[in-house]
C-alpha cells in the first residue's frame, strides 16, 4: 500500500471497488474489524484516522458501518508531497501532478462513482438527497452538525491530522474548512467562463474541492490556497465546473506529511450521524465501539448503569436487538432525555430505564450478563472512593463469565491500573497485521501507552486510597485508546472470573495476558443462550 | 417499568439480603404498549423470569391468568409466547409503588420509571 505512484481508485475487474472511511482517532482497529464483517472486504488496511478497503458492497450496506465517521470513493492515494524540502512553487506544482500526472484514475473515479449512485437509486433504498446534486441547503445541515462537533472538540491534539470534520487550523483561522474554497468561487468562475468556450466537448459536471492541508503542507499553505489549486487544475484538465452552491460533486484533498489522499464523499450525511438518535450524549461511534466488544448475545440482559440519554443502550439495541437492555441514572432530567430518545429510535420495547445509583443497583448478584457503561469524568467525581464503590457494585450484579465495557477518562485508567486493577496496556494498534501498516501509525499513537504513563502517574498513585485491587474478580481483557476530541479515553474490556480459588492472573501482575477462554461459564445462564 | 424489569428488580435496603425479591408492585395507571412480536426473544427471555413472582404481579395488575409455569416446548408454543409477550414487554406500569418485603420501604414509581435512590441512611452499612 505504501506504492509511490497513484493507487486506483477501483479495479471492478479484481473485484471490488476501493474506498475508504474516515474515523475518530483509535477506533480504525474497530472500523477494520468492521468492515470485514460486514462488507466482507479485503485489501483493509488503515492510517491514522482513515481505513481503506476494497468491496463488492453496494451503498446501502455501507451506510450500515457504524465506526466510521464518513465514506469516501477512492481516487487516490499516494505518498506524501514533501513540502519541507520544496519551494512553495514545486508544491504546487506537485499539487498539480495530483490531477495531471493520472488523469485516467480520475475518469475511472467518476464513471464508478456515477455507477454507485445509479445502482443506489435504482435499488430505492436511498433518499433523494443522497443522489442528487448537493444541495446547499443539507450542506448548512452539516455545517451545523460539524460546528457542533467542532466543540467537542477542539484543541485535542497539537498536531492537525485531524478528521475532514474536525478543522485544520489553517482554516479555522480563515473561518471554516466549510467555508474553505470561497476564493475558489471567485477564481472558478472566472476560469469557468474561460474554459467553457473551448471544452465543449467535456462533460458537463459542476464540482467544489474540500481540501485539508496538515503538517508542513499546512505551514506553507491554507486549505482554501490548495484547494484552488487542485480545483482550477480539474478545470483545466477536464473541463468541469465549478459550483460551490451546489455542485453535481465533492472533491476531497487531504495533504499530510504521512500521505496525500483525495477521494469522492458517497454521502451527504455522515455515517455517524445516526438516523435513529435524536439528542446524542456520547459520541455514537464510540458508543457503538463499546458494545461491540461487549460479546452481546441473543436473549442476554444488558445494564448501563450510567446511562445518561442512553445512547449506548440504543448503539447496542439497534445492532443486537433480541436482548434486554436496562439503563438506570440518578439524574431525572438525563432519564427524561433517555426516555425521549428511547422512543423516538422505536426502542422503547427493548429497554426499561430506572433512577437508580450506580452505587446500589437494585439488582441481585449475578443477574446481568452484559455491563456497559461511560463513567464520568468530571472532576466532581471522586477518583479514588467513588470509582472503587462503582467498580465493586457493577462487579457484583453482573454473572461469572459476562463481560463488562467501560469507558474510562485517561485518570481513570490510571488510577485503576496503578492500583492493579487494570494491568493491560491499551492494544489501541488493534489487529494490525501488515507490517507496512505500521509505518503510518502516528509516532503519539505508537507511543501513546508510556505517554500517558509519564507525569502525572505518582500523583495519582498517592491517591489511591489502598493496595487493594478495586476490581476484585475482574479480568482485564482488552483496552483501546481512542480519542473524544478534546480528550483521550479508554475502552476497556473486563470479564468477571469466579471469586473461589486463586486470584485470577493478570489482575494482578501487570502485562500477564489473561486467557479469557478459560473463564468457566455460569451453566444456567449459558443455557438462556 | 415493564414486568420483565419488575421481575429483575430486587430491594437493595442494606440488610435486606436475599429477602427483598420480589418487590410488592402497586399500580394505579398501566399502559398496555403494543410491540411487535418477536417469538425468538420472548423464549429466550423465558428462562430469566421468577416464576411465581411473575404470576403473583400479573395477578396484582389483573392481568389475563398467567400459566402457573412454562408449558413445556415453550419455545414452539405461540400461544404461550404472545401471552408471555404481552405480560412482559407489553404492559407498562406509568404509576404506582413498588415495595421492599421485608423492610417495607416504598419506591415510587413516576412516568413508568422506579425511582430507586435509597437515602442515606438506608446505604450505610
Amino acid at each position: 500500500m505504501a506504492a509511490a505512484g497513484a493507487e486506483p481508485g477501483a479495479d471492478p475487474a479484481a473485484g471490488g471497488v476501493r474506498f475508504f472511511c474516515t474515523a475518530g482517532r483509535g477506533l480504525e482497529p474497530f472500523l477494520m474489524r468492521e468492515v470485514h464483517a460486514r462488507l466482507e472486504a479485503t485489501q483493509v488496511e488503515y492510517i491514522s484516522g482513515k481505513v481503506f478497503f476494497t468491496t463488492c458492497s453496494d451503498l446501502s450496506s455501507m451506510k450500515k458501518l457504524k465506526s466510521a465517521e464518513r465514506l469516501f470513493l477512492l481516487i487516490k492515494k499516494q505518498l506524501p508531497i514533501a513540502a519541507s524540502s520544496l519551494r512553495k512553487g514545486k508544491i504546487l506544482n506537485e499539487m498539480q501532478r495530483l490531477i495531471n500526472d493520472d488523469p485516467g484514475s480520475w475518469l475511472k473515479a467518476i464513471s464508478l462513482w456515477k455507477k454507485l449512485l445509479e445502482q443506489d437509486t435504482k435499488g430505492g433504498k436511498v433518499s433523494q438527497r443522497d443522489t442528487n446534486p448537493l444541495k446547499r441547503k443539507v450542506e448548512e445541515n452539516e455545517i451545523v452538525s460539524a460546528k457542533k462537533l467542532k466543540l467537542e472538540e477542539i484543541h485535542r491534539e497539537s498536531h492537525r491530522e485531524d478528521q475532514r470534520i474536525r478543522l485544520p487550523e489553517d482554516s479555522r483561522e480563515q473561518g471554516g474548512a466549510l467555508t474553505r474554497a470561497d476564493g475558489l468561487q471567485e477564481q472558478g468562475l472566472q476560469n469557468d467562463l474561460v474554459k467553457t468556450a473551448d471544452t465543449q466537448s467535456q462533460e458537463d459536471l459542476t464540482f467544489r474541492v474540500s481540501c485539508r492541508c496538515s503538517g508542513n503542507i499546512g505551514k506553507a499553505f491554507t486549505a482554501q490556497e490548495a484547494g484552488k489549486v487542485v480545483g482550477i487544475a480539474l478545470m483545466r484538465k477536464f473541463g468541469w465546473k465549478a459550483n460551490l452552491r451546489n455542485p453535481h460533486l465533492e472533491i476531497f484533498v487531504h495533504l499530510s506529511d504521512a500521505y496525500s489522499v483525495v477521494g469522492i464523499p458517497l454521502f451527504r450525511v455522515p455515517l455517524a450521524s445516526r438516523t435513529y438518535i435524536q439528542t446524542a450524549g456520547l459520541r455514537s461511534t464510540i458508543a457503538w465501539a463499546m458494545a461491540s466488544v461487549a460479546e452481546i448475545k441473543a436473549g442476554a440482559l444488558v445494564l448501563d448503569p450510567m446511562c445518561g440519554l442512553g445512547t449506548t443502550l440504543v448503539e447496542a439495541a439497534e445492532e443486537w436487538p433480541d436482548v434486554y437492555y436496562m439503563g438506570a441514572d440518578v439524574s431525572d432530567a438525563q432519564l427524561r432525555g433517555a426516555c425521549d430518545n428511547l422512543k423516538a429510535a422505536g426502542l422503547a420495547d427493548k429497554i426499561d430505564l430506572l433512577k437508580v445509583s450506580v452505587t446500589e443497583i437494585p439488582l441481585p448478584s449475578q443477574s446481568v450478563d452484559v455491563i456497559i457503561s461511560d463513567i464520568p469524568f468530571g472532576k466532581k467525581f471522586k477518583l479514588g472512593k467513588d470509582i472503587k464503590s462503582i467498580l465493586e457494585e457493577m462487579e457484583r450484579v453482573l454473572r461469572v463469565g459476562g463481560a463488562m465495557v467501560l469507558l474510562l477518562s485517561e485518570d481513570h485508567h490510571r488510577h485503576l491500573r496503578d492500583c492493579g486493577g487494570s494491568s493491560i496496556p491499551p492494544t489501541s494498534q488493534g489487529n494490525i497485521t501488515d507490517p507496512e501498516m505500521r509505518m503510518f501509525l502516528n509516532p503519539d499513537k505508537r507511543s501513546g501507552t508510556s505517554d500517558t504513563a509519564s507525569p502525572s502517574q505518582k500523583a495519582s498513585s498517592s491517591q489511591c486510597p489502598s493496595r487493594v485491587v478495586p476490581c476484585g474478580s475482574l479480568v482485564p481483557v482488552e483496552c483501546f485508546k481512542v480519542s473524544l476530541g478534546k480528550t483521550d479515553a479508554f475502552i476497556c474490556k473486563y470479564k468477571k472470573a469466579p471469586t473461589s480459588g486463586p486470584p485470577p492472573a493478570g489482575c494482578h501482575e501487570p502485562g500477564a495476558p489473561p486467557e479469557m477462554a478459560t473463564l468457566p461459564e455460569s451453566p444456567r445462564l449459558q443455557d438462556s443462550l | 417499568m415493564k414486568l420483565l424489569t419488575h421481575n429483575l428488580l430486587s430491594s437493595h435496603v442494606r440488610g435486606v439480603g436475599t429477602r427483598g425479591f420480589p418487590l410488592r408492585l402497586q399500580a394505579t395507571e398501566v399502559r398496555i404498549n403494543p410491540v411487535e412480536f418477536n417469538p425468538d426473544f420472548v423464549a429466550r427471555m423465558i428462562p430469566k423470569v421468577e416464576w411465581a413472582a411473575l404470576v403473583q404481579a400479573a395477578d396484582t395488575l389483573n392481568l389475563e391468568e398467567v400459566p402457573k409455569e412454562p408449558t413445556q416446548g415453550y419455545e414452539h408454543d405461540e400461544t404461550f409466547l404472545r401471552k408471555m409477550h404481552h405480560v412482559l414487554l407489553e404492559v407498562d406500569v406509568l404509576e404506582g409503588t413498588l415495595q421492599c418485603p421485608e423492610s417495607g420501604r416504598l419506591f415510587p414509581i413516576s412516568r413508568g420509571i422506579p425511582n430507586m435512590l435509597l437515602n442515606d441512611e438506608e446505604t450505610e452499612t
